[in-house]
């Protein structure tokens, strides 16, 4: 990045006439565009925490605000509170399954990495190209047949309907194992020279060292299942079984229009631990989804 | 997939019988590492795409034991005048998010990339990416409220430099407007980081060359960047029409696919049929037309991409 400077200021010395007016021009259109774009994505975030904070009789008046005015806290109490709406019982449901989804994940399909990247037996390829295969398929194509899946396992209305599809995942078995196929051989030869097994050579030599791949897909796991929508919508009826974004939607409808501050700090609630965590993790997170989304 | 070839390919043949223990046992081991992954994806994939294979040819309501449809399923999408307009509206949703998506995401991540205080890298990154992280059918929520035509932030905002008020949500013309605007919000910030990591990718050596050579800004733009990151940008194009064709919950929240069927986009179609109208066979008949859609148009793109795609 710094090169660009230095690049910038020589070409200044040989082409100083090159910086002519347009030149500036372009130079403060970027920059609008870019803050523009920056200000534009954070403003409905702003406004939802302003208007979450502010009176609920005020909740509607305009002008808006992008900025907190008033500090109205028992919006956020009174969510919690709620005698009807049990939002921490929702928060602990949606927690729950994204921790146990990312766990099984991470789990599942490092164990598969490993085995498809390091191990040599009758089928190898054959049946990781099963999960390849299985990369284009998409989710909407799986949901009926899953949905009575899940209905003659009896499943259904309980939480094991959205953890047990989400166990593994195609695209984590086909991430972990070229990280696993990156390692060295020699660590895996000198530990086995040393009398490692391979749950040894696994667990205690490689696992480790698949730490940037094994972040990302858990902060994207993790995140799929907090965010994940049709699941829950398609799965689970009772109240007390809800997670967030499925009880955030139900609740929009079931204040009607009366309540905007509530909804908004319900919102909040639900969004508060992912901006906490970003906002500390920044640099990791979006490297992550760089790591991620370069699956091509 | 080539160290494993040569690691495949060294061990002798007498080496191999005489360590015929140790390959048993590297056997068994891949067996076992795979297996609780081999579960899970015969469980709900396999098996899932095997049954609505079957399911196309039944019909099936739930609650009464399938019996054998033939063709009808099949034959009925042909006559299904809902599911071309469903299918209409998702296709000028597609374009429209892909397009935009992409386009911004270039742009920003060109910008993004530029030197620059850390504070103000750090602002516009965060910025930028944190709303890929929300939950997008509780941003529909809050968007919902800000498009709201009467007492709505938008219209209050464009009504300020004179226009307005447009019916974002209850007019057949914008609801479709409104779902790529707000996928847009969404997920331009995604493409951005993708896009940043290509643009990473390519050696500053390049840049400076062009530079002595006198090539102006734009120049560098149009003939290293653009060619250099067309792997990312294939690899982007594709995720995001694949993701676009299967938006839901953005199009469920913020306008239950209406006025009408103005918005309605086939996976709301797909799971309406299946779960409402408990039509599991014609609703499988219509999820394989997605699937058989999407395999065409990212096959079509693997082949296109020979003519526009630049590797080094």
């Amino acid at each position: 990045m710094a090169t660009t400077v230095q690049v910038g200021s020589e070409i200044g010395v040989t082409r100083k006439e090159g910086r002519s007016f347009l030149y500036y021009i372009g130079e403060l259109l970027l920059w609008i565009l870019l803050i523009g774009i920056a200000l534009y994505e954070i403003a409905p975030i702003s406004w939802m925490v302003s208007t979450s904070l502010r009176d609920p009789k005020n909740s509607f008046d305009l002008p808006p605000d992008f900025l907190p005015t008033a500090f109205h806290w028992q919006n956020y109490v009174a969510v919690i509170n709620s005698p009807d709406i049990e939002f921490l019982r929702f928060f602990w449901n949606s927690l729950k399954i994204a921790l146990i989804v990312t766990g099984a994940q991470l789990l599942t399909c490092s164990m598969a990495g490993f085995a498809f990247g390091r191990l040599r037996f009758k089928g190898r390829d054959f049946l990781f190209g099963l999960f390849l295969a299985s990369l284009m398929v998409p989710g909407t194509v799986t949901l009926i047949p899953s949905f009575i899946l899940i209905r003659e396992l009896n499943l259904m209305d309980t939480h094991w309907a959205l953890i047990l599809p989400g166990i593994t995942s195609a695209f984590g078995v086909f991430l972990l194992r070229q990280h696993f196929m990156s390692l060295p051989q020699e660590l895996i030869d000198a530990a086995k020279i040393d009398g490692a097994g391979y749950f040894r050579v696994y667990w205690q030599i490689l696992l480790p060292l698949t730490g940037p791949a094994l972040s990302a897909l858990g902060i994207f796991t993790f995140l799929g299942a907090w965010n994940n929508f049709v699941g829950p919508l398609l799965f689970l009826r009772s109240w007390e079984n809800y997670t967030f974004p499925i009880a955030i939607a139900t609740l929009r409808g079931y204040m009607g229009s009366g309540n905007q501050s509530e909804v908004l700090a319900g919102i909040m609630i639900s969004i508060f631990p992912i901006l906490l965590v970003f906002l500390f993790a920044q640099r990791w997170i979006v490297q992550g989804a760089a790591i991620t989304g370069m699956k091509g | 997939m080539a160290t494993t070839a040569v690691s495949g390919t060294k061990p002798m043949p007498q080496e191999r019988r005489h360590g015929s223990k140790l390959a048993r046992q590297e056997r068994v081991a891949g067996y076992l590492f795979a297996t609780p992954a081999l579960i899970g994806l015969l469980g709900f994939t396999a098996l899932p795409i095997l049954a609505s294979l079957v399911l196309v040819f039944l019909h099936y309501d739930l609650l009464t034991p399938p019996h054998w449809a033939g063709l009808e399923n099949v034959i009925r999408l042909g006559s299904d005048k809902r599911m071309f307009t469903i299918y209409w509206n998702t296709l000028r949703l597609v374009l429209g998010a892909t397009v935009l998506n992409n386009v911004l995401g270039l742009l920003l991540a060109v910008g993004v990339n530029r030197s620059m205080p850390w504070f103000l890298r750090y602002f516009l990154r965060t910025s930028i990416f944190f709303p890929v992280l929300t939950t997008t059918a509780s941003l529909a929520v809050v968007w919902r409220f800000l498009l709201t035509q009467d007492r709505g932030v938008v219209n209050y905002l464009i009504g300020q430099i004179g226009l307005g008020p447009v019916p974002w949500l209850s007019s057949s013309t914008w609801a479709l407007v409104s779902a790529v605007i707000y996928d847009v919000w969404k997920s331009c910030g995604y493409l951005m980081v993708i896009y940043l990591a290509g643009l990473q990718g390519i050696s500053q050596s390049y840049y400076e060359a062009a530079a002595i050579d006198g090539a102006g800004r734009f120049q560098q733009f149009r003939h290293i960047t653009l060619p250099l990151i067309s792997p990312t940008a294939f690899f982007a194009i594709v995720i995001s029409l694949i993701g676009a064709f299967q938006i839901f919950d953005n199009v469920w929240v913020l306008t239950e696919g209406g006025p009408g069927d103005a918005s309605r986009v086939i996976a709301m179609y797909i799971y309406e049929k299946a779960f409402k109208g408990f039509e599991m066979g014609y609703a499988s008949a219509v999820s394989l037309t997605l699937f058989a859609i999407l395999i065409i148009l990212t096959l079509g793109q693997f082949y296109g991409a020979r003519r526009w795609v630049h590797y080094e």
